[in-house]
């Protein structure tokens, strides 16, 4: 039950993050980016949270300002994958302390590690918040030592 | 740690108000940073900057076309930040074909190897975000030692189980799964939830393609299930929204719908337990649309996996009037998904009551306001439809084709056409719906349809007429589609003489007809009308005039196929004979049957995808190639060792019944040697008999007379076994002592049962041992035809790697004979009844060293022989009897004399029993225990 893509999506049809679990060509990904952000964006409140685009199922929420994307096979569970949409905001907003659109922007690399913290080849790998939150601080902390190892010299 | 200039970067580009001046800064880094790599002799930190900046415009959408190298380099940097970057740079800029994974592989194999696990995980990483071929062949063995290796840590397995999934996905040929299916299934017992649920993602793959291999993960997975649901044994950091990792819940349970339901009733008992559980949980009121979802979620798959074990069961009967509460929902995802698992119950059962009750509501979400609703609505009524409620739903269906989406009116079309031809009673019915169809929803009429019309209109000389005066009613209205033509065309120029004689279908008004639409056709459409014309000149000489003026015309046009046609027709019609013209337009032959076209054009729309679907959307008949239907049809294939049940049957009877050469022709047949079963042994291409435990005979061949003992013995396990005997039926006991002092993980135990005999186990064994402990587990057997194989045992643990012991299970036919005594009338009365060969075999047995009575005797009691004192009148030699016991195949009487001759210190035997299978059988156990000497060392 592989997860295809996932896209972050201002209101404005700007694209902050896009994973691929897919191979496809530069082409096909534009196209995909390009329709389905249209579709999402049409849709009204009210409406369910999933649509079909194609052979594939799209499963979105919005947060704030941004959509939040994925593409998914028709076999998948649709609930639980927005949940994992949901845990990502989650694991985002404890990270960032009150995520917003501009930090994804300025953070944008942090925001691809934490996907990566949570979801691999498209499944999902870790879905306690904690876990990926170690890994990033872990990483950071990291970074941090790196970085006063070269000041020192 | 923050860049400064990536940061001023991005900030500038945020600036740009227009796309023009974006370009701008874009173009002006863009060479900055090339000059910069051009120049070389960068630190490791403005690599990793330029890199970034070089990402971030990627992620904008521009095409970045260098770059490359320098991210290829910074993995190797030892200087974890850099190769972070490098990591990231390449996962996204490289794609699986790209000429640079050669470049990686190396790099990525060394930080595999690496004892710092943050580098492994960026490698694994790297590979399950490219994952081509090269790595998948270069790389699959290291990521497979990370996944099962017990040094692996938590969170390294996880990525590891992933990874490999990713490169199976791709590749499925170079990931040799059969042989890593055991040691990966046994991860899904790991106390971390989070390995267990990558591993069971990866399962689930595995599963579909080697169901065969991955069995054992169906007990694992329930166990699991349980555990989790029903014992509540989960840590805390994985409750999601009050519910345990749901995302696993949700895994097992789908990964169960790829297999057929488990035969264990002790399986069986936990799995519906957990069933209920769900089912009950999801009654509690939700706290927030989190705890809702994911609540639902489960539900829902409950549900799929409830209909998929027995759609008939009382879980689904609960399971159904929650989803009928669930399609009036005021939640428009849950209405959606509602609809969506009701589909699938539909889908499969037979008992379609229960969901045509809700008929009304589930017409209503034709007209939800959200498309997404209103599709999943479609497939349901699809679904349901039969016979009963047909017309009701296909009439239904074309009134709402008017206001239908765009999008979603060729699917429909297609539909109505299917349930049309399938649940038609009437004739009439099908072609006025069909006709109806075309000419409401012409543009979305594929060509399949109208060409399944004429097929059936050929087929079915009833209908011709009727469909030949509808199709010129239908072509007179003003707003007639071109494919309305197509019909009419091939229709009435095939029966339109049945209707000349009709008031306003007279030969010329049906010519009229047609060819006043002539003009505003396509060229295939014309070409189609003209062939039409040239039918009629057959059927109706009388109008031959005003067509062959068609024809002259025709004769002069552009298009080369008009044109010919035309010069052709012309020729044909104005010969001087009709002979020529007769026989081209001989009357149409009936079209074969053949799977409608239109059922191939809707199963090539559902398509391929990366999972494959548990079920289809569409009627019972529909589902009968899901993947664990066809596992189970292979598996009864298996079991009945051949295709062919029938002649397998009757040649089993005839072993009992007859003998002579019917016997020998049943043997011959291949059911008197009970076959191998397949089914399990046919994993990695090896039989467990091929496996045995070196050494196995010596425990083995002192317990083949029936004794209490062990089995089997090394210096982690002990296993003994205690069994007793009643006619057809028995009990074994056996025990397994875990001599070492640590605990030993991920125990099972399987047992293959030859044909004839049932094996089962009483309860479920446990999954660890603790250590010095023992644990038993009780079978209960069933002898229900003659068997002449042992059952065999595959034991398998966990310690470093997994081990696997394969033991043959003492249980000989001769267990199940009760002795019997006969006078010595009865005795040589039954024992010339029986009469010779086949039924009689005989053999001279030389035995090593000195004859003994008493062993003889104990050899015959041991096997449950009783020895009718005097009834030979020479004492030494032995009368004994027996009847051996099935519970299915009946009863074969057994006798035999054994006759010891001390000075050649030889034994004759003869054994005669009512079936030759049995004789030759009894023959070879008694031939066995009468030379077998214990050898010292292991008494």
């Amino acid at each position: 039950m592989p997860i295809n893509y996932v896209l972050l999506v201002s209101r404005q049809g700007k694209t902050r993050l896009a994973k691929w679990f897919t191979t496809l060509s530069p082409k096909e990904k534009s196209k995909i980016v390009k329709d389905v952000t249209q579709l999402v964006l049409a849709r009204r409140t009210k409406m369910c949270n999933f649509l079909e685009y194609k052979d594939t199922k799209v499963i979105y929420r919005r947060y704030a300002s941004l959509y939040f994307i994925t593409g998914v096979s028709p076999e998948d569970n649709e609930l639980l994958t927005l949940e994992i949409i949901h845990r990502y905001v989650e694991v985002l907003d404890r990270y960032f302390g009150n995520v917003s659109e501009l930090d994804l922007i300025f953070n944008f690399e942090r925001a691809y590690y934490i996907l990566d913290e949570l979801l691999l080849a498209g499944e999902m790998q870790e879905s306690s918040k904690t876990a990926p939150l170690k890994a990033i601080q872990d990483h950071d902390a990291i970074e941090m030592e790196e970085a006063n190892e070269e000041k020192n010299k | 740690m923050a860049m400064r200039g990536l940061t001023v970067f991005i900030a500038d580009i945020r600036n740009c108000r227009v796309r023009e001046l974006e370009e701008k800064r874009i173009n002006k880094e863009m060479a900055n940073i090339r000059t910069k790599f051009k120049d070389g002799n960068l630190s490791g930190y403005d690599k990793k900057k330029y890199v970034c900046k070089l990402l971030y415009m990627y992620i904008l959408g521009w095409d970045i076309d260098f770059g490359h190298m320098e991210a290829v380099n910074l993995i190797s940097s030892p200087k974890y930040s850099e190769k972070q970057i490098g990591y990231l740079g390449i996962t996204l800029l490289m794609h699986e074909n790209s000429d640079l994974v050669r470049l990686v592989v190396n790099s990525i194999r060394k930080d595999l190897d690496d004892n710092n696990e943050i580098h492994n995980c960026l490698a694994l990483h790297a590979i399950a975000n490219i994952g081509g071929r090269e790595m998948a062949e270069s790389l699959a063995s290291d990521v497979h030692r990370l996944l099962v290796s017990p040094n692996s840590k938590s969170f390294v397995k996880k990525k590891a189980a992933l990874t490999m999934l990713r490169l199976f996905r791709k590749h499925p040929d170079v990931i040799p799964a059969p042989d890593w299916a055991e040691r990966i299934t046994n991860i899904i017992d790991d106390y971390d939830l989070g390995v267990c649920l990558s591993v069971t993602s990866l399962i689930t793959a595995l599963a579909q393609q080697y169901p065969e291999a991955f069995m054992l993960a169906i007990p694992k997975a329930i166990m699991r299930l349980h555990k989790v649901i029903v014992e509540r044994d989960f840590s805390a950091d994985y409750v999601y929204y009050k519910i345990p990792i749901p995302w696993l819940q949700v895994k097992l349970l789908r990964l169960l719908q790829y297999f057929p339901p488990t035969e264990d009733p002790n399986m069986s008992e936990m799995l519906h337990n957990v069933l209920q559980t769900i089912i009950n949980n999801s009654q509690e009121t939700p706290r927030n649309v989190q705890h809702n979802n994911a609540q639902n979620a489960i539900l829902f798959e409950a549900i799929n996996l409830a209909i998929h074990l027995d759609c008939e069961s009382d879980i689904v009967r609960q399971a159904t009037n929650i989803l009928a509460r669930f399609i009036l929902s005021k939640e428009t995802n849950v209405r959606y998904l509602g609809l969506e698992t009701m589909a699938h119950l539909a889908a499969v059962t037979d008992e379609l009551d229960e969901i045509k009750k809700h008929e009304e509501t589930i017409i209503l979400s034709l007209r939800d306001k959200d498309i997404s609703v209103r599709r999943r609505g479609l497939d349901l009524l699809y679904s349901m439809c039969d016979v009963s409620n047909a017309k009701t739903i296909v009439s239904e269906l074309i009134r709402y084709l008017h206001i239908a989406d765009y999008a979603l009116r060729e699917e429909m079309v297609l539909k109505i056409a299917i349930m049309t031809e399938k649940y038609a009673t009437e004739h009439s019915w099908y072609v006025d719906v069909i006709l109806q169809l075309i000419s409401s929803a012409g543009d979305h009429v594929g060509e399949e349809v109208w060409y399944r019309v004429v097929q059936i209109v050929t087929n079915h000389e009833n209908l011709q007429e009727y469909s030949a005066k509808m199709v010129l009613h239908y072509m007179r209205s003003p707003h007639c589609h071109e494919n309305m033509l197509k019909v009419g065309g091939y229709i009435l120029g095939e029966y339109g003489h049945l209707i000349a004689n009709l008031p306003g279908a007279s030969p010329i008004e049906q010519f009229n007809t047609l060819h006043a639409r002539f003009g505003l056709c396509s060229l295939a459409t014309r070409a189609l009308l003209l062939s039409t014309y040239i039918k009629f000149i057959n059927l109706f000489p009388e109008i031959k005039g005003a067509i062959l003026a068609v024809f002259n015309q025709y004769r002069h046009v552009l298009d080369a196929e008009l044109q010919q046609r035309a010069c052709e027709y012309m020729a044909i019609a104005t010969m001087p004979t009709d002979d020529l013209l007769q026989t081209v337009c001989e009357e149409m032959p009936q079209f074969p049957e053949r799977e409608s076209a239109l059922l191939s054009r809707l199963n090539e729309k559902t398509g391929q995808t990366e999972d494959k679907r548990t079920w289809n959307i569409g009627g019972k008949d529909s589902n009968e190639k899901t993947p664990a239907n066809l596992l189970a049809a292979t598996k009864e294939r298996n079991e009945n060792g051949s295709v062919d049940d029938l002649v397998n049957s009757v040649s089993n009877t005839s072993i009992s019944a007859a003998g002579g050469e019917n016997g020998a022709a049943a043997s011959a047949n291949g059911s008197a040697v009970p076959p191998t079963p397949a089914a399990p042994a046919a994993k990695a291409g090896l039989t467990w008999k091929d496996q045995l435990a070196p050494g196995y005979e010596n425990w083995y061949n002192r317990l083949r007379d029936g004794a209490d003992g062990i089995l089997y013995e090394d210096s982690i396990l002990q296993i003994g076994i205690k069994s007793e005997y009643h006619g057809h039926l028995g009990r074994l006991a056996i025990y397994f002592g875990n001599k070492t002092h640590t605990q030993l993980n991920s125990f099972a135990v399987s047992v293959e049962a030859p044909e004839g005999l049932v094996v089962a186990n009483s309860h479920t064994l446990a999954t660890s041992i603790g250590p010095s402990t023992q644990i038993q587990q009780l079978y209960s057997l069933e002898c229900q035809q003659i068997v002449t194989e042992v059952p065999l045992i595959r034991i398998s643990y966990q310690a470093g790697s997994t081990q696997s012991i394969y033991l043959k299970l003492p249980v000989l036919m001769s267990r199940f004979i009760e002795p019997i005594q006969l006078s010595s009338a009865d005795f040589f009365g039954r024992w010339k009844q029986i009469g010779g060969a086949p039924r009689e075999v005989q053999e001279i047995i030389k035995v090593p060293g000195k004859i003994e009575l008493e062993r003889a005797r104990s050899i015959l009691v041991n096997h449950r022989l009783g020895i009718c004192e005097n009834v030979d009148p020479k004492p030494g030699n032995f009368v004994a009897t027996g009847v051996f016991n099935t519970s299915l195949s009946g009863k074969v009487g057994c006798l035999l004399r054994l006759e010891p001759n001390h000075e050649t210190n030889m034994y004759r035997l003869t054994i005669r029993t009512t079936s030759d299978v049995v004789s030759k059988h009894l023959k070879e156990i008694l031939h066995t225990a009468l030379l077998y000497r214990p050898t010292p060392s292991t008494r």
